[in-house]
């Protein structure tokens, strides 16, 4: 009982638990399917696939949580990318880079924040927007793909620290992040104001300055992904995070997070990216070839999903089961 | 005619309820698009003004002309976000649909008039699949699109491996590229759409029934509103339009590819909420979609003519959208008051 | 009450693996033949002309006798996102590969996985687009210097003067770099040719047509287009706005604009265009010299091959009767292809085991064995294109197959 407790203040849905379900499942599919999988090499390499996904979907999960959109996470993706590709292996070095793309990211977060909470547009149309632009600045920054990532950063993060995959590190400390901020004040406010922002005002709750926090929070962690991305390619390539909008959005909504806002979680949503990066690896080792990825692909994300909101179907099966 | 049923929960950023619609001049719907259409022409008469050897109506015409796609897929967009919902599928649906024209006609105008009922009804089932998944399955209309999306285009590649080998019909590619009295025949199309979409969307009871779940499902609800048969049409008029874009998009381009569609699907999501729809649904007309997709194409040919570099362009191009969004934002408040 | 939670649990695994296990079974429909060689082809980009007729025709020879007993041959689509290539790469090294020909979705951000691969010993080959990382083979048509050749093939025919367009590819591709500095630097040689607009038609016919329409609107008095691809749809745009005066035109070999730029009707309004390009035809032959290098027929001293420039102006358009290239054909009647159908998919020297319906279907053709290639011949080094510490011949901005023709006062 204490921990069911402390488990649903941890955000930790019956969503999340089933994707935490589906993932092992695919994973020991995965693993009997392919050899190596088990390995130390083969669980870095996984990890490795996982953790820019899972960064990502993590940040944009603070905003989701506030029933709001941003698209602009590739965008901020693309421009990290690129400052670290332009930066790290010069007089900047790792940890300046580091702070540079995450300031990037706290800005780009800062400018959505205030153009969504204070001045109250659009969340969907204003990151459309400010995605565009972002992309843009990457490509002025980098003409073409080049630029070199520092040794210290493409080796270091790719690598093992104290015999764990520093990968496994990095998404465990984003996990460690959110369970801290998800008991604080501002936490409680994420979900308040998601689930109905007219209660939350009227309750005392500054829902400005909570929305403007979350795009903030998760600007700095599409920098993180985008310094993650960068140690993972070794190089910078101004479309290299094209494709991976959806993939994000997937993740969230997998991990058994609510797009119109209030329900959910980061737990869940790094659950969702790692189901959609071992969904790619189990369909290569099961012998899915060419266009059946892609049917596949969408099949599962649909059962991923259908398994997730079966209790909400059937709200009168879960009424008896409580 | 406003269509709003229960204002209360439709506007979330109101400090209390706004005064009673007794001082309005203008329908608050119009607002935004009004706004928004003064952005384009704004924007159309800055790139005359660039181009001083360019003719104005000639200038009109190609913004016009080639908005069509955007003007009939944005269509089945706004009903969706009208239900609170989203349609990623758009894309596929479009591509699918040029490719279907193609090979069903294989470049012989009389299997016309077979061929283009098939395409129809076949955007017009996938849209019944995604309706089907949102409202009995109950699977959010963002992961449900999505991902009918991703299956639909991996089974097109596997029938069609991707290109239509077949030319598309002649009378599709005249009906694009042809005059009727000087005029591109695309612009009599985009005039008769707008017109039937506007009755359907404001001056049906179909139209006026979304507009109630879209505000508030719980509402919609105690009235014994059909929910589930409604938000299944909706997908479906929306799988129907993206599917009416392809086969203008494969005469246009007098030929098909799968992935023809997916650079529209951004832009009719974007004509939709620049036009003032909300995405949470039960706000916005469809004139106010209209005005936006007009506006992005004629944004796309002020950026095209400006010789930029990409960078350049995608800057201008995000701070001129939100630019607008400013315009037609909450700023205009005291039209309403 | 925590029992029945995780019956609930217990009912929707069973519920999801049942699902998963249909596709899996439906899934696993590959032979399990045992071949020599393990041969993986990874798409990035899918559903366009281009890709399907290259990966159609890599497919067919994969088939063909005696390649037919020696691969085991799989496809996989990775999408445009890195990180699903990167993944997709990873396991097929993983899976024991001895080959992957792949077409690259970025040209340096495969470099750490493809290192993985050379250090296990998979032979990594890249076509049409290229990669940086030294231990990969990269095929393609670079040398021919596209970008510098077809500016001064339309310098030529505009007789050095005239209002120019020029339709980009992909921003952020170092393609488009490329081919935009040596184009570029032919252009600004002559002061009498005016580029009165650029934009980005992304390689795509529909966006390329819609460009130039705008820029029609705008610009009525073009007199030259200068594309890499996206020929069709921008020599549609203006077919449809000004057909009485027809424009100097370069860019991709779709059969309709081949068809076009050699119809006298068209040519007498001014239409002179130029077929050249990158074709579909780099993927079957990379995968014919992968094939030789894996077999060991082919050592190559450097890892830059070269695939020739396709190359036919208007005055080279020659119609062909049957099935291939042969005698000297390069364009099929209308109606036997679509117009967007790209002729380069074929080539009747290097590539005698294709011919159409190969790369339609992707099936090969009857009868047809593999025939050994010529010597290859090798490409220039582009640093930052397709090697990383290299040098560029001094000359790499020049055209090397047109003579430039002097500046008119």
């Amino acid at each position: 009982m204490r921990i069911a407790e402390r488990l649903r203040r941890l955000q930790i849905s019956a969503g999340a638990a089933v994707a935490v379900l589906l993932y092992v499942l695919m994973y020991l599919v995965y693993a009997a399917n392919e050899s190596g999988v088990l390995s130390q090499f083969g669980i870095t390499n996984l990890l490795n696939d996982t953790v820019v996904l899972a960064v990502a979907a993590a940040g944009l999960t603070l905003t989701v949580l506030t029933a709001e959109f941003d698209l602009s996470g590739i965008g901020v993706i693309a421009i990290a990318n690129v400052v670290v590709a332009t930066t790290s292996a010069g007089p900047a070095g790792w940890l300046v880079s580091l702070f540079g793309v995450l300031a990037i990211g706290a800005a780009v977060g800062l400018l959505n924040g205030w153009l969504v909470g204070v001045l109250r547009m659009q969340s969907l149309a204003v990151t459309i927007g400010t995605m565009i632009a972002c992309e843009g600045v990457a490509l002025l920054i980098l003409a073409a793909p080049g630029g070199q990532v520092a040794d210290s950063i493409a080796n270091g993060l790719t690598g093992d620290l104290l015999g764990l995959p520093v990968a496994a590190l990095i998404i465990l400390g984003v996990l460690l992040l959110w369970f801290l901020l998800a008991v604080t004040r501002l936490g409680i406010a994420l979900y308040a104001v998601g689930t109905d922002e007219t209660a939350a005002r009227l309750s005392g709750l500054a829902v400005r300055r909570t929305k403007l926090l979350a795009f903030v929070l998760a600007g700095m962690a599409y920098g993180l992904a985008g310094y993650m991305l960068s140690a993972q390619t070794g190089s910078g390539d101004p479309r290299a995070s094209d494709g991976f909008l959806l993939f994000m959005y997937a993740s969230v909504a997998i991990g058994g997070t609510s797009l119109m806002g209030g329900r959910g979680g980061v737990f869940g949503s790094v659950i969702g990216a790692g189901i959609l990066t071992v969904m790619q690896k189990m369909l290569f080792a099961l012998g899915a070839a060419s266009f059946y990825t892609d049917v596949f692909s969408g099949l599962i994300m649909l059962v991923a999903i259908l398994i997730g909101t079966l209790p909400r179907v059937m709200p009168r099966l879960r009424r008896s089961v409580a | 005619m406003a269509p709003r049923v229960t204002a209360a929960t439709t506007e979330p950023s109101s400090e209390g309820q706004s005064t009673p619609p007794i001082h309005r001049r203008i329908n608050p719907e119009l607002v935004p698009g009004l706004m928004v259409l003064v952005c384009a022409i704004v924007l159309i008469a800055a790139s005359k003004l660039m181009n001083p050897g360019a003719g104005f109506t000639q200038e009109l015409a190609a913004v016009l002309g080639t908005s069509i796609f955007l003007v009939v897929a944005s269509f089945g967009q706004g009903l969706t976000i009208l239900l609170g919902g989203i349609d990623l599928s758009i894309g596929v649906v479009i591509g699918i649909a040029a490719m279907m024209i193609s090979v069903l006609t294989d470049g012989r105008d009389a299997t016309l008039p077979w061929a283009v009922p098939v395409t129809l009804a076949v955007g017009a089932a996938i849209g019944v699949v995604n309706g089907v998944g949102i409202a009995l399955a109950k699977v959010p209309p963002f992961i449900m699109t999505l991902a009918s999306g991703i299956t639909f285009y991996g089974a097109g590649l596997g029938f069609t491996s991707g290109l239509a080998q077949e030319p598309v019909a002649p009378a599709l590619e005249r009906l694009m590229n042809g005059h009727w009295f000087g005029v591109p025949i695309p612009i009599f199309l985009i005039i008769a759409f707008v017109i039937a979409a506007t009755v359907f969307q404001n001056g049906t009871s179909v139209g006026r029934k979304l507009y109630a779940i879209g505000s508030s499902p719980g509402a919609a609800r105690v009235l014994g509103l059909p929910i589930g048969g409604l938000t299944v049409l909706a997908y479906t008029l929306s799988g129907l339009c993206a599917a009416i874009a392809g086969l203008f998009l494969a005469g246009y381009s007098s030929a098909a590819t799968l992935d023809m569609g997916g650079p529209l699907l951004l832009p009719t999501i974007a004509a939709v909420v620049i036009g003032g729809a909300s995405v949470m649904g039960g706000r916005g007309i469809y004139l106010g979609t209209f005005a936006g997709a007009l506006f992005l194409s004629a944004l796309e040919t002020i950026i095209t003519v400006l010789s930029l570099s990409q960078g350049l362009r995608d800057i201008i191009e995000g701070a001129i959208i939100v630019g607008a969004l400013l315009a037609q934002g909450e700023r205009w408040n005291w039209f309403r008051r | 009450m925590k029992k029945r939670g995780f019956k609930r649990l217990l009912q929707r695994l069973i519920f999801g693996a049942a699902s998963l296990g249909a596709a899996a079974a439906m899934a696993l429909s590959v032979p399990a033949e045992a071949a020599p060689y393990k041969v993986f082809l990874d798409l990035s980009y899918s559903g366009n002309v281009w890709q399907t007729e290259a990966a159609n025709g890599i497919k067919a020879l994969a088939e063909t006798p005696p390649y037919d007993k020696e691969v085991t041959f799989k496809t996989v689509i990775s999408g445009t996102d890195v990180q699903h290539q990167i993944s997709d790469l990873q396991s097929m090294i993983a899976a024991g590969a001895n080959a992957i020909l792949f077409y690259p979705v970025s040209g340096t951000g495969l470099n750490r996985v493809i290192e993985q691969g050379c250090r296990r010993h998979v032979l990594m080959v890249a076509y049409d687009s290229s990669v940086t990382a030294p231990c990969a083979y990269n095929v393609n048509s670079l040398g021919g210097r596209y970008g510098a050749n077809s500016a001064q093939w339309m310098v030529n025919q505009m007789g050095g003067k005239g209002e120019l367009v020029i339709n980009h590819g992909v921003a952020g591709t170092a393609l488009t770099n490329l081919m935009d500095r040596q184009a570029l630097d032919v252009f600004h040689k002559y002061p009498g040719i005016r580029i009165v607009a650029q934009f980005y038609g992304n390689w795509n016919d529909a966006l390329s047509q819609e460009g130039i329409s705008r820029i029609l609107a705008a610009h009525p008095n073009i007199d030259a287009i200068w594309t890499v691809d996206g020929t069709w749809g921008s020599f549609q745009a203006v077919m449809q706005h000004r057909p009485s005066r027809l424009v100097v035109i370069a860019g991709q070999s779709n059969n309709g604009y081949r068809l076009a730029i050699g119809d006298p009707a068209l040519q007498e309004k001014g239409l002179k265009g130029l077929s050249a390009s990158f074709g579909p035809a780099d993927g079957p032959y990379a995968f014919k010299v992968m094939m030789e290098i894996l077999t060991g027929e082919l050592k190559p001293t450097e890892h830059n091959i070269a695939y020739p420039l396709p190359w036919v102006p208007y005055d080279k358009v020659k119609l062909c009767t049957g099935l291939s290239f042969v005698n000297g054909c390069n364009v099929f009647p209308p109606g036997k292809v679509p117009p967007l159908f790209i002729d380069t998919a074929l080539n009747g020297e290097l590539l005698p085991e294709l011919n159409l319906t190969a790369v339609e279907n992707g099936t090969p053709v009857p009868g047809a064995t593999i025939q050994k290639l010529p010597p290859v011949q090798y490409s220039d080094n582009l640093p930052g294109v397709n090697c990383e510490e290299c040098k560029a011949p001094s000359d790499w901005l020049q055209p090397n197959r047109v003579t430039p023709i002097p500046a008119p006062k």
